[in-house]
């Protein structure tokens, strides 16, 4: 188990002789970094410290890439998150999801009204592309780096979002794709992959069994399993989330963000994405910037843990609506813990009736239909909110990551009926009364 | 011969158990702790076991039985 045997050429080559899109003589990636003691390792495919098992992280030449990054590069760059391929993980031209990322920032006037916020915005990846959530953006990075370290087969396992996205990239570069799911999901929730033709693998086994299995998996096979060997720079991905908020804000950084947590990844990535911004001068620093999480309440491991005041986190079964933060032992729950705290920010959480609310309010204020995740973010940013932690006049980011369209069975009997009359005026007037 | 990288949380009501002796007493397993934090109310072990793949198996339902939550190394890999 874990002995990975994929190809690397590409990468041995690059660390070699240096080498990026737009410079073929110096390279923006060192290597990979454990994250816990700090040893160096080639850009392979690889995952874990064999000194200390620390997860690793991709170590970037900052000098390098300063020496080449603007405002007006990017600007000048694609309508994609790939506009900051300088910093993000690959070492060549784009070739997966040329067209996630640039989802619009929406000021939240009216439900910044209904909350007590002047300065609220969404970032709005209900409709980043192609599949509709933010995992667009971790597997454009995690599967162009998968081509250029040689790879021919990607897998994952997942409940939703991410077979989504795997499925459908994969198909749209012809690689071969493995989604691995527990064999008792609902039917429905698997068609959204099969249109793409992956091979659908159902283990006969619960949630622990799956994750055992897809971890003896990606030590075997020499495939591209995105959030295994490839989690290095599958991560990167997210940190998109904030170089867009910031350019749309006109190069600022916000000073409080509220971040749903599954792993835990997206939330350390989105702020190491403003670290990076203030650290190349793109931006200002902002030391006030609270960073915020968003837990359901049926799967809120990091949550207990920050209102208990521990670093421990204690997995959970879960137990919630939110299908796609029900991560009930996040790889990343202890960082995204020590942000929150080292930020000063806070973590609320929401039950399932709460996440309905959050949805609701969501579309009744913005006009945005928003999966169980949106629900669990607005349903937290209220009690944020409502607890003192966020100021009218704060600059306030709320990260809004799936589309409503994947989970619509979370609103069965939470809506009203419609109203039905009889085709005639008569009957419209008498029961719709429009001028009421 | 099988290798397995496990993370093991140990309950607030387990940690002041030798549990990790008890395996290595019971089963015919090697083990190797390479990380750990341990606190009075909870705590977890990142170790190598190593041992045929059915010792293993027995070893991590025995640690499952005695209250300890068993992942990959990797933790959580299914995802939303």
């Amino acid at each position: 188990m874990n002995s990975q045997s994929a190809p690397h050429q590409e990468s041995e080559r690059t660390l070699a002789e240096g080498g990026t899109a737009s410079s073929p003589k110096e390279s923006k990636i060192k290597g990979l970094k454990c994250r816990e003691c700090g040893r160096l390792y080639p850009a392979v495919a690889i995952h874990i410290c064999e000194f200390c098992f620390g997860p690793l992280e991709v170590d970037y030449d900052y000098a390098a890439i300063g020496r080449r990054i603007s405002r007006r590069s990017i600007e000048e760059g694609p309508q994609s998150l790939w506009r900051y391929h300088e910093l993000l993980p690959v070492t060549g031209t784009p070739t997966v999801g040329l067209h996630a990322g640039m989802t619009p920032l929406i000021h939240a006037k009216r439900l910044g009204k209904l909350l007590g916020l002047d300065n609220l915005y969404l970032k709005n990846d209900t409709v980043n592309h192609p599949t509709l959530s933010f995992k667009d953006r971790v597997v454009a990075v995690a599967m162009t780096r998968a081509r250029e370290l040689g790879f021919d087969t990607v897998a994952c396992a997942s409940t939703g979002n991410l077979a989504n996205s795997v499925s459908a990239h994969a198909a749209s570069v012809g690689m071969k794709c493995f989604v691995f799911i527990p064999h008792d999901l609902e039917a429905g929730k698997i068609l959204g992959n099969l249109i793409y033709n992956p091979t659908v693998v159902a283990v006969r086994g619960n949630y622990d069994d799956v994750n055992r299995l897809c971890s003896e998996i990606g030590g075997e096979y020499p495939w591209a399993f995105v959030n295994i060997n490839i989690r290095p720079y599958y991560a990167e991905g997210s940190k998109s989330l904030a170089f867009e908020t910031a350019e749309q804000l006109g190069w600022r950084i916000p000073d409080q963000v509220v971040v749903p947590i599954a792993s835990g990844s997206l939330l350390t990535k989105i702020r190491k994405g403003f670290q990076e911004f203030e650290k190349l001068g793109l931006v200002s620093p902002n030391d006030r910037l609270k960073v915020n999480g968003a837990q359901a309440e049926g799967c809120s491991p990091v949550y207990r843990a920050f209102v208990s005041g521990k670093n421990h986190l204690v997995p959970v079964k879960p137990n919630t609506i939110a299908k796609s933060l029900a991560i009930g032992n996040p790889a990343d729950g202890f960082y995204s813990l020590d942000v929150v705290f080292k930020s000063g920010g806070a973590i609320a959480a929401a039950s399932d009736p709460e996440i309905v609310e959050g949805m609701k309010i969501l579309a009744e204020t913005e006009g945005v239909f928003a999966e169980t995740a949106g629900g669990v973010t607005i349903a937290s940013l209220r009690k944020l909110c409502a607890e003192g932690r966020i100021g009218r006049k704060d600059l306030t980011v709320a990260y809004i990551t799936g589309n409503g369209l994947k989970t619509m069975e979370a609103l069965a009997g939470a809506l009203p009926d419609p109203v039905s009359i009889d085709p005639t005026l008569a009957s419209f007037r008498k029961t719709v009364n429009p001028t009421n | 011969m099988t290798q397995m990288r496990l993370h093991l949380t140990f309950p607030e009501e387990r940690v002041r158990e030798p549990i990790i002796y008890e395996i290595c007493r019971k089963f015919p397993v090697i083990v190797n702790i390479r990380r750990a934090d341990i606190s009075l109310d909870s705590g977890w072990v990142e170790l190598e076991m190593d041992g045929e793949l059915a010792d293993i198996e027995r070893t991590v339902s025995y640690l499952r039985d005695r209250g300890v939550h068993v992942d990959p190394l990797e933790k959580s890999i299914l995802e939303g």
